[in-house]
């Protein structure tokens, strides 16, 4: 079981050094001067060159790549030019806005898939498995930015139940904050919902097939604890995976829902600082998302393995 | 009907859509018999089972007959009240141990959960219990065992699970659908050890479903034949094996197979597959595979049925062989 964990942890590292000598790399081939993008085009060459070398840029790229990772380390992640401000203390600003409509958009996109996934493998080709089918083709069809404005017409302007935009921190009372974030993150949970009620549903369906079923009911066990107790606890293990993978889309994937509910989220930042070419500002936020990328999948993989036996004893796959 | 039928089946057809899968299946087993029941793959040994179980899949249906549990007729009973029937008197010893147990549950659970439910004791007596029941089925450390998932277990040990598993409701009969085809040589011997010793112990009556003739020679008291969804010959082991009446039987015998049997493989000598359509037919089925096939078998079938011997042949009588 450590060796496992070990071995899971070795390689995130080994993702994560990889991803930041690609940003790296990528973003010193962008063109432009950063210097010159600070200071305008109106400054002075000697004001450039002693930029320059204040930022480090006259280094050779090994020391300014070994210099930015160590500044990572140290929680040194440079200066956003167009905030003037560092730039960890802005991610860490903004991270609570991401968080929550992420969080809150998977609780809503699990909640709802997973009773609509398994009342449609209870039932087959039931009214509900109908009525989730055409959920399925919709949420999977509907671009956020379409749904998103959606919402934003029929709920907040037309019946006035939402805010239109901005953002409610949490310290400023409970409901005004799950109110600011509901339609946004109603909004991002519309396209998961598409990919997990089919994955829930496969996952029961296949575990209602399976013989410790018949099992479960010629011991006289009834029928809701031959589901709960048998089917649900195969059928929640697989989605486990399917979820960590929702969370690092999701967390990426703030920045329309960002930009259409105006919300100061990190997909917002990184939209700035792309628009305005804050390099510094850029490469943080982008090492800081593959960051939490990693991190989650890496809790995924724990997590599939703590409820999975086979696994935790070693027991890979099954004898016979 | 005597008082110590434990299961009867009359007249029983099984349904796919229109398809039959059986057919005016009559079958019986009562208290301490061993009764076998023989026939290619897809014969319909399992699905006789899974309708005296209510264990039917999704998209099959009894549409005639009757079943008749420990004396009590389940047409018109609740699902309920069936699954009520069934799990006092009734256990199941599966063909395919590796998912009959859930890989994720620790076998104590498995073992003890219906107990509980049907409140036949506390958690303790059913711990209790179910490690005795281990100790009695041959496991040596109980202890380890009900602490143990599945893939923890071997194939043996695992099926020496199931088998204690459906002692927790001290069934008055096992059904035991191939139980040993999963296993290796000398475990399968074992356990079929372990079923005659539970036979005479406790007295459990066993249904038991093998391609094996050998096995089902050595161990049954009663032999069904079944072929193409149909009771083909049924009767005294002995009398059966000895001296089979019904070309279908004669043919089975005449080509025992070994204990390493390929299921999907039509037998050797008998040219033809079982046939999936028209098994509710009343002429004979066997006729199309038939050496013997003539006129007489194109029209309805009288079975001869007396003795305790059934024979679905229109050449067959029951006497026995004469000895000359
Ligand atoms: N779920 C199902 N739906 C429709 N037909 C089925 C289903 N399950 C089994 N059958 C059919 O029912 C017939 C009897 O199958 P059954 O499993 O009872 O055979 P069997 O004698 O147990 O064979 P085996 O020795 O391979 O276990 C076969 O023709 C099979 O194709
Ligand atoms: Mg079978």
């Amino acid at each position: 079981m450590t060796r496992f964990v070990l071995k899971r942890l070795v390689s995130a590292i080994v993702v994560m050094f990889f991803v930041s000598m690609i940003t790296f790399i990528v973003l010193k081939a962008i063109p432009g001067n950063p210097a010159e993008l600070v200071l305008g085009t109106e400054a002075s060459p000697q004001q450039l060159a002693l930029l320059e070398e204040s930022m480090g840029l006259n280094e050779p790229l090994l020391v300014q790549y070994l210099n930015w990772i160590g500044g990572l380390f140290t929680g040194n992640w440079g200066q956003s030019y167009v905030f003037g401000e560092d730039v960890l203390t802005l991610i860490v600003q903004r991270l609570p806005v991401t968080f929550s409509i992420t969080i809150f958009s998977m609780v809503i996109s699990i909640a709802i898939s997973l009773i609509l996934g398994i009342l449609s493998a209870l039932h087959p080709h039931g009214i509900i498995d109908s009525i989730s089918r055409t959920i399925v083709q919709i949420a999977s069809s509907v671009p956020a930015f379409w749904s998103g404005m959606i919402l934003l017409i029929v709920f907040a302007s037309m019946l006035n139940l939402f805010p239109v935009s901005g953002y409610v921190s949490i310290d400023r009372g409970f409901l005004y904050f799950i109110n600011s974030i509901t339609l946004p993150s109603i909004c991002m949970a519309i396209g998961e919902c598409g990919i997990l009620i089919r994955q829930f549903r496969s996952s029961m369906l296949s575990a209602l097939n399976q013989d410790y079923m018949i099992a479960s009911k010629v011991k006289g066990l009834p029928y809701w604890m031959r589901v709960v107790k048998y089917a649900l606890r195969s059928a929640l293990i697989t989605p486990i995976t399917v979820i960590g993978n929702q969370f690092a889309k999701l967390f990426g994937g703030t920045v329309i829902v960002e930009n259409i509910f105006a919300l100061p989220g990190i997909g917002r930042l990184l939209l700035t600082s792309v628009e305005r070419r804050d390099i510094q500002l850029l490469q943080g936020i982008v090492i800081f998302i593959c960051f939490m990328v990693v991190l989650v999948n890496f809790i995924t993989e724990v997590v599939v393995m703590m409820v999975n036996p086979m696994i935790r004893l070693g027991l890979e796959g099954e004898r016979e | 009907m005597e008082n110590n039928r434990l299961v009867q089946a009359n007249g029983v057809t099984v349904r796919a859509g229109d398809q039959a899968l059986i057919y005016n299946v009559d079958f019986h087993i009562d208290t301490n018999e061993i009764v076998g029941i023989a026939g290619e793959s897809g014969s319909g040994k399992s699905m006789l089972t899974k309708v005296i179980l209510n264990i039917l899949p999704k998209d099959c249906r009894q549409t005639d007959g009757e079943v008749v549990v420990l004396g009590q007729r389940m047409n018109g009973l609740t699902n309920q009240a069936k699954d009520k029937l069934i799990t006092s008197g009734l256990g199941l010893v599966p063909q395919n141990t590796v998912v009959y147990l859930h890989p994720l549950i620790k076998i104590q659970s498995q073992m003890i959960d219906g107990y509980i439910h049907r409140k036949l004791g506390s958690k303790k007596e059913a711990i209790e219990k179910a490690s005795g029941l281990l100790k009695e089925v041959g496991i040596d450390d109980p202890k380890r065992v009900l602490n143990s998932y599945p893939a923890q277990l071997s194939g043996g040990m695992r099926q020496r699970v199931n088998i204690a598993m459906a002692l927790m409701s001290d069934p008055k009969l096992l059904i035991a659908d191939e139980p040993t085809t999963a296993l290796d040589c000398v475990v399968q011997q074992q356990v079929l050890d372990l079923f005659v010793q539970l036979n005479q112990t406790r007295h459990v009556a066993i249904i038991m479903i093998s391609h094996n003739l050998d096995l089902l020679r050595a161990y049954c008291s009663r032999v069904y034949v079944m072929y193409a969804g149909r009771i083909v010959e049924s009767g005294n082991a002995d009398a059966v094996f000895n001296d089979p009446k019904h070309p279908y039987t004669k043919a089975l015998l005449s080509l025992i197979p070994g204990l390493e049997v390929d299921k999907t493989k039509p037998l050797a000598e008998l040219p033809g597959m079982v046939p999936e359509k028209d098994r509710d037919r009343t002429s004979c089925i066997f006729a199309p595979r038939c050496p013997k096939a003539a006129d007489a078998c194109g029209q309805t079938i009288q079975p001869v049925d007396d003795n305790d011997r059934y024979i679905l042949c229109p050449f067959a009588d029951s006497k026995p062989k004469e000895v000359a």
